[in-house]
């Protein structure tokens, strides 16, 4: 009653009135976006152009590309920490997926005791997110089970691979423990997908005779292939925003130990922003050919 | 688990595309049994692999409670292990003294209390806004909220820091606290898409319902919506506490008064400053045990959340409908 007579008043249509009150649901976000994230993104882009000359009252001078020349070329730290930060991304996230598609697939198959794994799987998530994963990393836990376990075993790979690639091996199962460490969301992500197909699928191709590991390749594999690309870019933001990540520590201590270089950390942020931003564009792309939506999907 | 073809329709009479077939019953039985076998083999082999995962995951935990209670003289002699020879509770003491722990506890419970309510009621609002609202450029919008999940904090921290300069902000617990009323702070996209995830699986008929009976858009989010979302305020009120609480990085930026530091902060001065007395250098520090009852004290509060909330929380995740 109340709401007819206000439409009445302002003269909206139904529709009009039904967008102006959309607006408002998310206008404490669109107060926050200009906020938080849209003018310190600006004014970050402008900065990485200038210089702090002077910190009290925030004096800049502008600098032109001296910040991205100096990053590129004369800091002998930023390139080969970055290469590092990128080679190990990439090494990590098909050890991610691989291993929390594999653990959803355990997990799924409504063992006795199911409910104790999740919570088990989910525990990181609620310790693993700051300081005290690092003082653990920091004592070399996530080493400790995997590869001094196994005595020898950093030898016996170097006489059967050769150095270089055993090198690579042994890397990744150093980081092992940590990156599976990181995969509690990404279980729980894929857990639901599993979830959400029919199993009128799997009775079909049963009756046609086909095999586990078929209808794994088959069905499973397909369907779940939207959920692939969550978890990809989940895991993809996670790791290039982790406090682990050594460029973004770089980064602070740029900006605000000792000579406060604000300029020149905003000019890194960039770069790095613009690299996680291409990386992502490439993911979308490489998934767009291969990801396989069901059926149609309802529009709202 | 590789049942394989044998516990196909073969195995039991049936009708299959209007063909109606039986299979010999001594047959039957015979297939009966490899199907259990393999099924048994299966589950098996998969008990083994959670336990080892599991291991895995627990590990770093155990060690946590182990090492916590130990003595450094048991801590560096390489026989002990797993048992201590003697718990040493006075680790607790020192780590709960270090730690200014009350005040510690404290201000972390602000911060993390207070950022996870404001994320919850902004997120949950944008969310429906998002699922439901119909205005022009909505979905540019929503994909804008996604980019900022993007960026990383560090890419921004410099004039965030600068505004909240101008505000007066620093060293107190606005930067944490106001973002999140604005659905933004630590991951606030993430929460967004969790609620628009979840009402978009919700029946249009329900508020269709609302709306003839005469209840305003707000009046039906309020009564009719939000109710239905516990399973998604009960995921991101949890999320958004644990990674507050967690959270050094901002906090290490924003904060300077010792006195209004979180337990993460004062973990690493306690770290550091153990470091200094043990004259230890990086990464060769003799008196774990206390560093490792120190980090149990800090993530006591979130673990026994946790551990009380776990059943409904891991449920909730799986109802909130984060899959399409």
């Amino acid at each position: 009653m109340s709401a007819q007579r206000r439409r009445r008043l302002l003269r909206l249509s139904l529709s009009q009135q039904r967008a102006v009150e959309g607006l408002i649901f998310i206008s404490p976000w669109i107060a926050g976006f200009t906020a938080f994230a849209l003018w310190p993104l600006l004014r970050s882009f402008l900065l990485s152009f200038q210089k702090l000359e002077q910190l009290v009252g925030f004096k800049t001078s502008w600098a032109g590309m001296d910040n991205f020349r100096e990053a590129f070329l004369i800091d002998a730290r930023f390139v080969p920490m970055f290469l590092d930060v990128v080679r190990n991304t990439l090494i990590d996230i098909p050890a991610v997926l691989v291993f929390s598609l594999f653990t959803a697939l355990m997990v799924n198959l409504k063992l006795r005791g199911d409910g104790f794994f999740r919570a088990v799987f989910f525990l990181p998530v609620v310790i693993g997110s700051g300081a005290v994963v690092q003082q653990l990393q920091n004592q070399e836990v996530g080493r400790l089970s995997i590869v001094r376990s196994i005595e020898g075993f950093g030898t016996f790979l170097v006489t059967y691979l050769g150095p270089a690639p055993a090198m690579a091996v042994l890397d990744l199962l150093n980081r092992l423990a940590l990156v599976l460490w990181g995969t509690g969301v990404q279980v729980l992500l894929f857990l639901a997908g599993l979830q959400s197909i029919s199993p009128m699928l799997y009775e079909a191709a049963r009756v046609d005779g086909a095999t586990d590991w078929e209808m794994f390749w088959k069905i499973t594999l397909p369907m779940l292939s939207p959920i692939i690309l969550v978890v990809t870019i989940y895991t993809l933001v996670d790791s290039f925003t982790s406090v682990f990540n050594p460029i973004l520590m770089y980064v602070r201590d740029t900006a605000f130990s000792g000579q406060f270089r604000m300029g020149y950390a905003a000019a890194m942020g960039w770069i790095y922003f613009a690299f996680v931003f291409i990386l992502m564009v490439i993911v979308f792309k490489a998934a767009e050919r291969h990801v396989f939506y069901a059926g149609e999907r309802s529009q709202s | 688990m590789a049942a394989g073809r044998v516990t196909g329709a073969g195995a039991r009479p049936g009708q299959v595309r209007g063909v109606r077939f039986v299979v010999a019953p001594s047959r039957m039985r015979w297939l009966s049994v490899r199907h259990r076998l393999h099924l048994l083999l299966g589950r098996s082999f998969a008990y083994l692999m959670l336990l080892n995962i599991s291991f895995v995951f627990l590990f770093p935990v155990l060690y946590l409670l182990v090492t916590s209670a130990q003595t450094v003289e048991d801590f560096v002699d390489p026989t002990v292990y797993w048992i201590p020879t003697k718990i040493q509770w006075d680790n607790y003491v020192l780590a709960f003294k270090g730690l200014f722990y009350p005040q510690a506890l404290l201000n972390s419970t602000v911060v993390s209390g207070l950022s996870a309510v404001g994320q919850v009621l902004s997120a949950s609002l944008a969310g429906y806004g998002f699922a439901r609202g119909r205005f022009p450029g909505r979905d540019v919008l929503f994909m804008l909220a996604m980019l900022t999940f993007l960026i990383p904090p560090q890419t921004i921290i410099v004039p965030l820091f600068m505004l909240y300069k101008t505000l007066g902000w620093i060293d107190t617990y606005a930067p944490f606290i106001v973002p999140s009323f604005f659905a933004h702070g630590l991951r606030g996209a993430l929460f967004i898409f969790v609620f628009r995830q979840f009402f978009r699986g919700q029946p249009w008929e329900l508020e269709e319902a609302a709306r003839i009976d005469g209840a305003g858009a707000l009046r039906t989010y309020l009564q009719i919506m939000l109710p239905l979302a516990r399973p998604a305020v009960l995921v991101v009120f949890l999320f958004s506490l644990v990674w507050h609480w967690n959270d050094f990085f901002e906090p290490s930026v924003y904060l300077y008064n010792q006195a209004r530091f979180t337990l993460p902060l004062r973990l690493n001065i306690f770290y550091t400053g153990l470091q200094i007395v043990t004259g230890a250098q990086a990464g060769e520090l003799y008196n774990e045990p206390l560093l490792m009852a120190a980090s149990l004290l800090v993530i006591i509060g979130p673990l026994l959340i946790y551990l009380v909330a776990q059943r409904y929380f891991v449920q909730s995740i799986e109802r909130t409908g984060l899959v399409e």
